[in-house]
C-alpha cells in the first residue's frame, strides 16, 4: 500500500523538526556546558536552525509533489491529526508549567526558554510518531 | 440495561467492489470524496467512516447500508 500525501508530510515534518531542532538542541547543550548564559547567542542559533528547517520542508514538499500529486486530506486524516494532537499536547502543557515553575524560583532566561523550546518541540515529534502509528495501526 | 463488551464492525466492500465489476480501490475513492488509502483502511477494518461517508459508498453499489456493513455485538 503506497503512502498518501498526508502521510508522507507527516514524515518530513517529523524529519525535519528532529533534524533541525535536534541540531539546535546539541548546539545549545554544548553552549550551555561552556558556560553560555546571553539569551541573543542561543536566539542566533535557533533563528539558523528554523531557517534550515525551513528551507528542508520547501525542498521536501516540493519533490513529495513532484513525485505525485498531492491530494486533499479527508476525514480519516483529519480524525488522525485530530487524536495525535490530543495525545500528545499534554507534553506542551508540562512544559508551559515548568516554565512558569522556572520563573517562580527566578531560573535563568536561557533555562525558561529552552525548557519551554523543548517541550513544545517534544510535543509535536510525538504528535508527528502518533500520527505515523494511526496511520499504520489505524484508528 | 445490556451490557455491551465489543463491537465488531465487518464490511463487504472489497467483494461488493469486485461484484460492480472490478471496481477499483481508487475509482470507489473518488467516487465518494476519499483517498484510496482510506477505502484501504475501511475494507481492512482500521477505519470505520462517518455515517456520511458510509452511505455514500452504499449509495456507490446501489446496496441499503447493511448490505456493506455490518456489526456483531459480544455481551458481556
Amino acid at each position: 500500500m503506497s503512502t498518501s500525501f498526508e502521510e508522507k508530510s507527516v514524515w518530513i515534518q517529523l524529519t525535519g523538526m528532529i533534524v533541525g531542532l535536534g541540531a539546535y538542541f546539541v548546539v545549545a547543550g554544548r553552549m550551555a556546558a561552556e558556560g553560555v548564559r546571553a539569551m541573543p547567542a542561543y536566539a542566533a542559533v535557533f533563528m539558523v536552525a528554523v531557517v534550515a528547517m525551513v528551507v528542508f520542508l520547501i525542498v521536501a514538499y516540493t519533490l513529495a509533489a513532484l513525485i505525485r500529486k498531492p491530494e486533499p486530506s479527508d476525514e480519516r486524516d483529519r480524525l488522525i491529526s485530530w487524536r495525535s494532537e490530543h495525545n500528545s499536547s499534554w507534553i506542551a502543557a508540562v512544559g508551559i508549567l515548568a516554565a512558569v515553575t522556572c520563573m517562580v524560583f527566578d531560573v535563568e532566561n536561557v533555562w525558561t526558554a529552552n525548557v519551554l523550546l523543548l517541550s513544545l518541540a517534544a510535543s509535536e515529534i510525538l504528535g508527528f510518531v502518533l500520527r505515523i502509528v494511526y496511520y499504520h495501526r489505524g484508528v | 440495561m445490556v451490557n455491551i463488551e465489543k463491537v465488531v464492525i465487518q464490511n463487504q466492500i472489497r467483494s461488493l467492489r469486485f461484484d460492480a465489476g472490478g471496481l477499483t480501490q481508487q475509482n470507489l475513492a473518488d467516487r465518494i470524496g476519499v483517498s484510496r488509502q482510506t477505502v484501504n483502511a475501511i475494507e481492512a477494518a482500521k477505519y470505520f467512516p462517518s455515517l456520511e461517508v458510509a452511505f455514500r459508498i452504499a449509495r456507490v453499489f446501489g446496496k441499503p447500508l447493511n448490505e456493506v456493513f455490518q456489526c456483531e455485538w459480544f455481551m458481556k
